[in-house]
């Protein structure tokens, strides 16, 4: 038997979360969650829809900073004006997820909270019955490492790079009260576990850029220029201070960032530290080889667009 | 179960839906509106698009608890009568069909896209429609369909 909540307030979301102890989950558009239950991946009883909340914010932009509510659409973040000319870097990132139709559903927390995909998980309850399934399902395996500890699922949200980059922090609600964390902090570099730095029960509500950069690049790699999820998504800045923000997706299980002043960077170092830091296994459509070598070509190309 | 009020159509429907299920599933299972139709039923496709409000979403990942108090329309609410909407009679007369399976998503995309941008170039419609698969027109058609709609409705 399903439950569908309703919830009007942060307080009432929370509250039905703690009715429903491990057996719900939080909707914002929904369009990564249902694929989730239609593979029979996710079960949980109880939905909390997270649209009907009164209590957030939309969107505020201007030169100097930047405040979004989670629960704006991508599609109102890639057609603000006011984002597209101080955070032009974000209003592409958001414009490379999914279509157009989806994002005028999907929203900017579920975004930054969307499930880690892997070839031989996201799949049909049929295709992995037949395959046998793995570590992050209920195998004792993983199929692409044949490792029995750690699952390499990868973090494929798109807007999680740029405002890593854009130094964006989150403001979080749970049982334990409000708190204010730095972007880059709710993931965790696990693929079953990925949002393990994260309350079980926290909902986003806000995300916060301090400063506007001085410059920025991104770029995303994928089979298709629509639909696809990301092969590798690479989104930079440098501030006024000359420090760099590097961070890439896609080819690990949480996002990588590196961050040092230009004064002290090659581009060797940075590839060098992408390449360390990103656990990519062949769990992708696109081929590993082909995929490792793609971050030392945008690495590339972003130092020399700067 | 849940018993809801749904607009549809400009239609008030009550109907006894399951609380997780789609709108798409209600549409077609509970209301026999089949016109919109189930295809990869996750999300990729587009054939299932309706409008919500105004607004095109997927149907089959719209859980029909969410449409109430919004008014839906599908593909049998977009022509008056025997007169279709442009964008219809555009994908007719330009071959923009083969199999139709894709169509009732396309028409459903195509009329909120248009009403966004009322002066598409054909690399617009392509980027408009990329939620929406043809396995069958390799597309120019459909594309061509939807610019000429654009150029009926400005008149
Ligand atoms: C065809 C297709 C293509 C796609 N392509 C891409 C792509 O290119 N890039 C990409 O990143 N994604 C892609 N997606 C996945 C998804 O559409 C997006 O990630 C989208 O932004 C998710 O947002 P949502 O609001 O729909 O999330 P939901 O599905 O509602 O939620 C995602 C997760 O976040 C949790 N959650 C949602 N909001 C909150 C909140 N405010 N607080 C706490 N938890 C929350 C949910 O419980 C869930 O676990 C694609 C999906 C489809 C169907
Ligand atoms: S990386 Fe391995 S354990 Fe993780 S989802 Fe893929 S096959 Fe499963």
């Amino acid at each position: 038997m399903g439950h569908y909540f309703r919830p009007t307030t942060i307080k009432e979301a929370l509250s039905l979360a703690s009715d429903w102890p491990g057996n719900y989950k939080y909707f914002g558009g929904g369009t990564d969650l249902q694929i989730y239950r239609k593979q029979k991946l996710l079960n949980n009883e109880a939905i909390i829809d997270l649209s009907e909340l009164d209590d957030t914010c939309s969107i505020k932009a201007d030169e100097n900073s930047m405040k979004l509510g989670a629960f704006v659409t991508l599609d109102e973040i890639t057609t603000s004006s006011d984002i597209q000319t101080h955070f032009p870097l974000l209003a592409e990132a958001a414009a490379s997820v999914a279509t157009p139709v989806i994002r005028k559903t999907a929203t900017m927390g579920g975004n930054l909270l969307v499930n880690n995909r892997c070839t031989l998980y996201n799949q049909s309850k049929e295709w992995r019955d037949a395959v046998g399934s793995c570590l992050r399902e209920v195998g004792n395996i993983c199929l692409v490492t044949g490792g029995k500890d750690k699952c390499f699922s990868r973090n494929v949200s798109d807007t999680a790079p740029a405002l890593i980059a854009l130094n964006a922090v989150v403001i979080i609600h749970s049982q334990d009260g409000k708190k204010e964390i730095p972007l880059q902090d709710i993931y965790a570099r696990d693929g079953i576990k990925f949002h393990d730095h994260l309350d079980e029960d926290a909902i986003v509500s806000e995300i916060r850029v301090p400063t506007k950069p001085a410059s920025w690049w991104f770029k995303k790699l994928r089979l298709r220029k629509t639909l696809d999820f990301t092969s590798l998504t690479v989104a930079a800045t440098v501030d006024s201070a000359g420090i760099a923000r590097v961070c890439l997706n896609g080819v690990s299980m949480s996002p990588v960032l590196i961050e040092e002043s230009l004064k002290k960077l090659t581009v060797e170092t940075v590839i060098k530290k992408a390449r360390k830091n990103c656990k990519t296994v062949d769990n992708d459509l696109m081929p590993l080889k082909y995929r490792r070598e793609m971050i030392n070509v945008y690495l590339n190309e972003w130092w020399k667009s700067k | 179960m849940e018993k809801v009020q749904l607009n549809v159509n400009g239609f008030p429907q009550v109907v006894l839906v399951g609380s997780h299920e789609t709108i798409l599933e209600t549409l077609r299972n509970r209301l026999n509106l089949t016109g919109t139709k189930q295809c990869c039923d996750e999300g990729t496709c587009g054939s299932c698009t309706v409008l919500m409000d105004g607004k095109p979403v997927l149907g089959c990942l719209t859980p029909t608890v969410r449409c109430v108090g919004k008014e839906i329309v599908t593909i049998e609410g977009v022509s008056s009568g025997d007169n279709l909407h442009p964008v219809q009679k555009q994908l007719v007369q330009n071959g923009g069909m083969q199999c139709g399976f894709c169509t009732p998503g396309v028409v459903m995309t195509a009329i909120p896209y248009l009403k966004e941008n009322p002066d598409p170039s054909i690399d617009d419609i392509k980027e408009g429609l990329s939620g929406n698969l043809c396995r069958c027109t390799g597309y120019k058609k459909i594309i061509e369909a939807v610019k000429n709609a654009a150029e009926e409705l400005n008149g």
